[in-house]
């Protein structure tokens, strides 16, 4: 990881958090992103609370320390607390987890490490605590999620840490 | 249990998001829609999605398209190519691994704006392979 940025923000602050960095350079996506982040999260099946642990598991699995310390205020209101954020981590099969919180763990975890080999154990488990509609949000909302990680360490300016922040969505 | 080719049903309105967005990926002006395509292709090698890689969202010549898997050593594909060829295959392997270098090597063929396309690119085409992957047919190791 580099502390140095890679690229520069737009100059015109907007006030958006997504506009104002260096996505912002690119214009011509940036409303359809907008709009995709917020279908991620306002227009599925699955509560903002378990989006929030495929992003903070997908946050991890990349190490993108921004991406670590966002909590998004409509998770929390969800029932999203600290307590639960930290049995995401490596030992999250024996948390206090739900049954489909740790599946949406596993399923973040099969998408970086065998996606085109899933168990048939676990396409099971998922088929019977998930519709189809639920597995399919999920897994179009873990591929949104890992393109922002990934776009946001491939691009550098990372700081070692940050504090935990409560953000709202962006607008779009 | 979705299918890949189920999901545009499964969930209709955000597969329609998903595609206005890859839509638009194709209209920026920054990076050459070949040069995103030559990318999208070695992604689908890497992972070894042969679903992937049988589609065709730019047309390449077939000479360039069978020459994609040894492209550092193929005189086929430019300087330019090259560098983001070069930088997708680190981002596929882990992109904390992404130097400077593969950065301003980018860069100095397409400006800032061209890493930010390529970057938010390859994070929407290694989604997607991943997912197919996911719910397809599996890699074809």
């Amino acid at each position: 990881m580099t502390g140095k940025p890679r690229a520069h923000n737009p100059a015109a602050p907007s006030g958006n958090m997504i506009a104002d960095s260096a996505l912002g350079l690119v214009p011509e996506t940036l409303a359809s992103y907008l709009h995709y982040n917020r279908m991620i999260w306002e227009e599925g099946p699955l509560s903002p609370a378990e989006v929030e642990v495929a992003r903070l598991r997908n946050a991890r699995r990349v190490n993108c320390v921004f991406c670590k310390s966002v909590r998004y205020d409509i998770a929390i209101e969800a029932g999203l607390t600290e307590e639960r954020v930290a049995m995401i981590g490596e030992g999250y099969r024996d948390s206090g987890l739900s049954a489909r919180e740790k599946l949406i763990v596993a399923l973040v975890d099969q998408y970086y490490d065998a996606p085109g080999s899933m168990s048939e154990s676990l396409r099971a488990e998922l088929d019977a605590e998930f519709s189809a509609e639920e597995l399919a949000h999920l897994s179009l909302a873990i591929a949104h999620f890992s393109g922002f990680s990934r776009c946001a360490v491939a691009l550098g300016g990372m700081p070692e840490e940050l504090p935990v922040m409560a953000i709202s969505l962006p607008d779009g | 249990m979705p299918q890949a080719h189920e999901f545009n049903q499964s969930v209709p309105a955000l597969a329609a998001a998903r595609d206005a967005l890859r839509a638009s990926l194709r209209q920026q002006p920054h990076l050459p829609g070949a040069v995103l395509e030559l990318c999208r292709l070695r992604l689908a090698q890497l992972h070894h999605s042969a679903a992937d890689l049988a589609t065709t969202e730019y047309a390449l010549p077939e000479s360039r398209r069978g020459a994609l898997g040894h492209w550092d050593s193929s005189s086929l594909f430019g300087a330019a190519e090259r560098a983001c060829l070069a930088f997708a295959e680190v981002y596929a392997m882990d992109a904390a691994a992404l130097t400077d270098e593969h950065a301003d090597a980018v860069k100095s063929h397409y400006g800032d704006a061209g890493l930010v396309a390529l970057i938010e690119a390859l994070g929407i085409f290694d989604g997607a392979i991943r997912v197919n992957l996911l719910w397809g047919e599996g890699d074809d190791r």
